[in-house]
């Protein structure tokens, strides 16, 4: 079993010391800039947060890694989110938290990958940082949270993405992201719910931006992860791309496919939240079967907690699908080793 | 709408069943017959310093023939698609045997404007289209109010809601708030009040954004249905429909099948983050199947048809699908060739007219 997402993050600034120049140390402590553990996405005690994203790797080894024994997991650390736009410090805190993985997670344990986290507001710092250390075969992918200045097929991101694609890393989309935008295009939001779920439409946003922009005829290789933006919504978003495109295609020449073919050989989506009709078994086979398990790669989003509908739909797989969908699509997607043979 | 219902006489000769309504036609008031229909002080006022809302078309423009039917300009100078009354009756209403249609006016839409001029305009357009139904009496109208002041807009209903020929009200997909927001609650509670349905069409100004601008009119045109999505969930998430039980939402132009996985979704969150939204008293995809109603073009087009219907049957939407034509826009849906062929006659029957004059009360018989 391969887990696709599972949440780790320094508990305090303090931890990312080490990782700092003297200048941010400084700056940090004078400054009195706290990490708040991303509190307006995860609130403390929301039933949806299940607790702070482990801190260090004892804790990962207690809470993840030894009651779920997967083969792997990839860590995403979105601590980079709740930092201000400083570009400067951006790409300083970028670098201090991929170092902090490299120390304190994935030099410990054979079985962890994780996203490198890259400047979220100037991409030549982020494609800098893909150029340090996404030589490195732990990292596998770059972490793009969803909320964002712009959406990801803008071109001001194709280097970036060409950057990850030369050393085989995919693109992880991740939910929440930046504050400051409003959640949805229609104003900001009074629930956590409406908040909570915006995030599936503003994955949507980017699916349509990055095949709109032509990225994937630009760079062939390259591959897309939606994490934890959930999927129930890729059937409905897709008939209605495809038509569209049928009407407009001219506005977009290099579109040279159906977006969904796009969409169908590219991106692939993990199962946490999953969001299905939990006791309608058939409308869930039905929803899995047009989505495809070939595109769907399990993830626990730990310690997060989306409620049983994933663990529901798994069991409604059959075990060829259901294989494939805990372990080898996600290991052929981020071209891991097979599982071993049983 | 409160006209009689037609019922069969003893020995009199059943009258023609409705068959076709379209509930979604959009009518265009150019801007210098409105300028005949408003006070000399407004017109002087838009003569010099023009609107201040942007249109959407400005930064997204359309590809082909500014995004119309080729076929639907008038000949002659000044005219606009959906201007010429004669020509919309002979392209769309005689040339499907329309029983009704309903006239969308996209024209206050985008209205953040001076309160007094907004009021004005509303005022303008309402009285225009009921030239037109006068004229045409296949013709129904969506009311059009000055929306972000709820004051004035409630006069607007009380002075037009008389005529039984308004059959709904209508709302933009982007306003200043999210649409379920307590600021427009007056506004749903006149309208309801009427027994007028809300109409929500996609339109409006976006002052909001979520991950920034896209850059292409195909993405904007994709996003109609997910702009519909943040407003549903936000009717949800307010407790509107709580607030107004006899609220009736008609989502409009923005497609239907999107609203199967979001209701998944709404009900999976509610599950676990009920406390968060007090509002919401049962399954929010309860709330949608009581008070939503969906036109249906554009119509989503599965590779495999099949896939459509299953969706509308796991939702059990059949009696909330209104069919549209979204003349004189490009992308324009036929009567006789949009509905996906998985949908048996029955419900395309009940999609085609039989939820329509159910929703709006309509006459079972086509007007004379």
């Amino acid at each position: 079993m391969i887990d696709c997402d599972v949440h780790c993050a320094p508990a305090t600034l303090e931890a990312l010391e080490p990782y700092l120049s003297d200048y941010w140390r400084e700056y940090t402590t004078t400054a009195g800039i706290r990490l708040l553990g991303m509190a307006s996405a995860y609130p403390p005690n929301a039933p949806t947060t299940g607790g702070p994203a482990p801190g260090s790797y004892e804790a990962l080894r207690e809470q993840v890694l030894e009651p779920f024994d997967p083969r792997l997991v990839i860590l995403n650390c979105l601590t980079l989110c709740e930092a201000h736009r400083n570009p400067h410090y951006q790409a300083a805190l970028a670098s201090a938290l991929n170092n902090w993985l490299l120390e304190e997670f994935l030099a410990r344990d054979e079985r962890l990958r994780a996203s490198l986290v890259v400047s979220t507001v100037d991409t030549d710092d982020a494609v800098k940082e893909v150029e340090r250390l996404g030589g490195d075969p732990r990292f596998v992918q770059v972490l793009m949270p969803i909320r964002a200045d712009t959406p990801f097929g803008n071109r001001r991101f194709h280097r970036l993405f060409a950057a990850a694609a030369e050393r085989g890393m995919a693109v992880g989309l991740h939910a929440w992201g930046r504050a400051g935008h409003s959640p949805t295009t229609t104003g900001y939001t009074l629930s956590y719910v409406e908040d909570y779920l915006a995030n599936q439409v503003i994955a949507q946003t980017h699916v349509l931006s990055l095949v709109s922009e032509g990225v994937f005829d630009a760079i062939p290789e390259l591959r897309v992860a939606l994490v934890e933006c959930g999927f129930a919504w890729l059937p409905s978003l897709l008939w209605r791309f495809d038509k569209d495109w049928k009407g407009v295609w001219r506005e977009v020449p290099w579109v040279k496919e159906r977006p969904s073919s796009y969409v169908r050989r590219h991106f692939r989506a993990t199962t946490a939240p999953t969001h299905l009709p939990l006791g309608n078994d058939g409308a869930t086979r039905e929803l899995i079967e047009t989505v495809g398990t070939e595109i769907l790669m399990h993830a626990s989003d730990f310690p997060h907690r989306h409620g049983p509908s994933a663990a529901a739909s798994y069991e409604l797989l059959g075990e060829e699908a259901r294989e494939a969908v805990l372990d080898s699509n996600a290991a052929e997607f981020y071209a891991f080793e097979p599982a071993a043979v049983r | 709408m409160s006209v009689t219902q037609t019922t069969p006489q003893t020995g009199a000769p059943t009258p023609r069943q409705v068959s076709l309504v379209d509930c979604d036609i959009h009518p265009t008031l150019t801007m210098p017959e409105l300028q005949k229909r408003i006070s000399e002080r407004w017109r002087r006022h838009l003569d010099r310093f023009g609107r201040r809302t942007p249109m959407i078309t400005e930064f997204y423009p359309r590809t082909a023939n500014a995004g119309f039917r080729l076929d639907s300009w008038p000949e002659g100078p000044g005219g606009f698609p959906g201007s010429d009354l004669g020509l919309l009756q002979t392209q769309l209403l005689d040339e499907f045997d329309i029983d009704y249609g309903i006239l969308n006016s996209l024209g206050l839409l985008n209205c953040h404007e001076m309160p007094e001029l907004a009021a004005e305009m509303a005022r303008a357009l309402n009285d225009w289209m009921v030239e037109w139904m006068d004229e045409e009496p296949r013709l129904l109208g969506a009311m059009v109010v000055p929306y972000e002041y709820p004051e004035l807009a409630v006069k607007e209903i009380e002075r037009c809601a008389g005529d039984p020929r308004w059959v709904q009200l209508i709302f933009p997909d982007s306003a200043e708030d999210p649409l379920g927001s307590r600021k427009y609650w007056p506004i749903y509670e006149a309208a309801t009040g009427h027994g007028l349905p809300i109409a929500v069409h996609t339109a409006g100004y976006w002052p909001h954004l979520d991950t920034g601008w896209p850059s292409y009119y195909l993405e904007e045109h994709v996003a109609n249905s997910m702009r519909m999505q943040s407003q549903l969930t936000n009717f949800i998430c307010e407790g509107t429909f709580t607030q107004f039980p006899d609220m009736r939402l008609v989502l409009t132009e923005a497609g239907v099948a999107w609203v199967v996985p979001l209701t998944w979704a709404l009900d999976s969150a509610w599950e676990q983050l009920k406390e968060d939204s007090p509002p919401i008293d049962r399954r929010p995809s309860e709330i949608v199947r009581e008070h939503v109603w969906f036109t249906t073009q554009p119509i989503e087009e599965p590779d495999t048809p099949e896939e459509f219907a299953q969706m509308i049957s796991q939702a059990g939407l059949e009696d909330r699908l209104l069919f549209a034509t979204d003349y004189p826009h490009w992308d324009f849906d036929s009567p006789t060739q949009a509905l996906p062929r998985s949908i048996g006659d029955e419900l395309r029957q009940k999609i085609l007219a039989g939820n329509a004059a159910e929703l709006y009360g309509l006459p079972l018989a086509p007007p004379e």
